[in-house]
């Protein structure tokens, strides 16, 4: 394999590396087009093609957001969001992949729970929200829970989906070769649903900021979305755009990061 | 049948008995969605010496693939009984691919001893030698979706020979190989089975590949799946597998099992 610098040309080299290089600059150019949203906004907004009131200029925006990062305030909203979600995802995805593999695998436990996660998986997770406020109090807890839920069902159906597609032909190796239950779950059940699971974290990831912002509206004294809320209450639109942008460059991020695990964990299922 | 006569082999394993007895062996799938019943195998009854080689041979879709899976405890029987004597569990090469994508070459060879716990280094020794027979060293570690079809099944041929299992059940492991490969890997094959003393059921469309290989040929009828001859394949060995096609008896075998391919199946 070293000799294959030696037998093709420079030409051939360059075309046969040419789709990864595209592949990369694809990658760095989808980190920048948010960015011309922004521009084509800070425009429209100088140009008063947008009303100022509601849509202050970006350029305005982050003047409000450097005197809220100087003055750390922003990072201890940012901080107590992140914490939130951050708990509440891992308590929804541990259990939520858990059950999906122990489902995918066994019949008889799909047929017997099943039913109970389809009845509940309708339920729209910030309907319930006044009744977890209700069971776990306005404090952190309440955040936690309700997020766990929501990433709970979406990493449940897509575990288990991954594994109910997992061909029987690596089934039968895995018992051919002496796998024992629990090696099948861990060595074969898990990697090939690896990714479905990583579609559902990052379908969870964006659920989680929904309901966080949402939490936080309701019963919090800290988060981005406690403050969106009060500079609503306080007609401070600069400042509610300041937390939009935070909350969903968080979103973006977090994305941003699954999508690297990704690809580093399941380079295997490109084609 | 003239061959039966001739039987020459003095093998060093073969006075031990049986270590494969499957008796009246019938099979039959139901799709209950059309209320269909497929018989697949139909009262087949054969046994295989210890460290015998046996090939089946039968038309497309006859149950070879489906003995075999019974053989290996992947399927249940629907009636008769399958018998295995050994120490250790079949090791089997599927007829479909079936290398795990997300482990590299070596991860695959090594898999059946990895869920054992056998030591790192072990394993690494024995994944060597397995890549060297194989031919795959330079792609140890590359990830299947990089290797052609042939190559992945010589993964799995690698892999089934790993923890050196008693018995082999081999579905047309060589099937998808060109002929230069597939006539290094059957002498190799060859090779492995006269030093260990390997039981071996194995699978092919080729008549030429079974007489090649096999102590015995069981033909296969068209489904449902019968039995319709049990031929010994007289060549000594060591065989030399270029060589025999010099033999005329080795084209009168391919014709008579070729004749027993081409006769209607009795319905
Ligand atoms: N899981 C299954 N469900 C339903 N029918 C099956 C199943 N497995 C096999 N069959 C049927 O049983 C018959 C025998 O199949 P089998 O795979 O054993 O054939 P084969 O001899 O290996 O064929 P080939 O040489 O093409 O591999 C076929 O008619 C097939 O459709
Ligand atoms: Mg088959």
């Amino acid at each position: 394999m070293s000799t294959a610098t030696t037998i093709l040309t420079e030409d051939e080299l360059r075309r046969l590396k040419a789709p990864a290089r595209r592949e990369k600059l694809f990658r760095f150019a989808s980190y920048f087009s948010p960015l011309l949203l922004l521009l084509i906004w800070e425009l429209s907004s100088q140009f008063n093609l947008i009303d100022r009131r509601f849509f202050p200029a970006p350029s305005a925006i982050a003047e409000t957001a450097w005197r809220m990062i100087v003055s750390l305030e922003l990072f201890e909203h940012m901080g107590a969001t992140l914490r939130r979600v951050g708990i509440g995802y891992m308590m929804g995805a541990i259990p939520g992949i858990t059950l999906g593999l122990i489902l995918g695998l066994s019949q008889p436990a799909r047929r017997i729970l099943g039913p109970i996660f389809s009845a509940l998986y309708p339920v729209p997770k910030i309907a319930i929200l006044p009744l977890i406020l209700l069971i776990f109090g306005v404090g952190d807890a309440s955040k936690f829970v309700v997020i766990a839920i929501g990433v709970f069902f979406l990493m449940f159906y897509n575990t288990m989906g991954g594994v109910l597609q997992t061909p029987q032909i690596y089934m039968d190796v895995a018992k051919n070769a002496g796998a024992s239950r629990f090696q099948t779950f861990t060595r074969i059940a898990f990697p090939a649903a690896l990714p479905s699971i990583f579609t559902g974290l990052k379908l969870a990831a964006g659920s989680s900021y929904i309901i966080i912002a949402a939490a936080e509206f309701l019963g919090a004294r800290s988060g981005v979305g406690f403050f969106i809320w009060a500079s609503w209450q306080t007609f401070a639109v600069s400042r509610m755009f300041v937390g939009i942008v935070v909350i969903s460059v968080m979103g973006y991020l977090t994305i941003l990061a699954l999508e690297a695990l990704e690809r580093h964990f399941v380079a295997w299922a490109k084609n | 049948m003239q061959a039966v006569q001739e039987k020459v082999r003095p093998s060093p394993a073969k006075t031990a008995g049986a270590a494969i007895e499957v008796s009246h062996l019938t099979k039959a799938f139901y799709d209950s969605q059309d209320d269909r019943v497929t018989v697949a195998v139909s009262d087949v009854s054969f046994e295989v010496e210890r460290g015998e080689f046996v090939c089946i041979v039968g038309p497309s879709g006859c149950g070879k693939t489906t003995v075999l899976r019974i053989l290996a405890g992947l399927e249940d029987e629907l009636s008769g009984s399958v018998k295995l004597h050994s120490s250790t569990p079949p090791a089997m090469v599927f007829q479909e691919a079936s290398v795990l994508p997300w482990l590299t070459v070596s991860q695959n060879i090594a898999f059946p001893l990895s869920l054992k716990g056998v030591p790192r280094a072990q394993q690494e020794t024995r994944v060597r030698e397995m890549l060297t027979l194989t031919g795959l060293t330079d792609f140890a570690n590359a990830l299947p979706h990089q290797l052609s079809g042939g190559m992945k099944q010589r993964v799995s041929v690698a892999r089934a020979l790993v923890d050196d299992r008693d018995i082999l059940l081999m579905d047309e492991p060589f099937g998808a190989l060109d002929e230069q490969t597939r006539l290094v890997l059957q002498q190799e094959l060859l090779r492995i089975w006269e030093t260990t003393g390997k039981t071996v059921v194995f699978i092919t469309h080729s008549v030429d590949e079974a007489l090649t290989l096999a102590d015995r040929v069981l033909v296969m009828s068209p489904r449902p799946g019968r039995l319709v001859a049990d031929m010994r394949v007289p060549f000594e060995r060591p065989r030399d597998v270029v060589e025999m096609r010099r033999d005329k008896r080795f084209w009168d075998m391919t014709y008579e099992v070729w004749r027993l391919l081409a006769s209607p199946a009795e319905a």
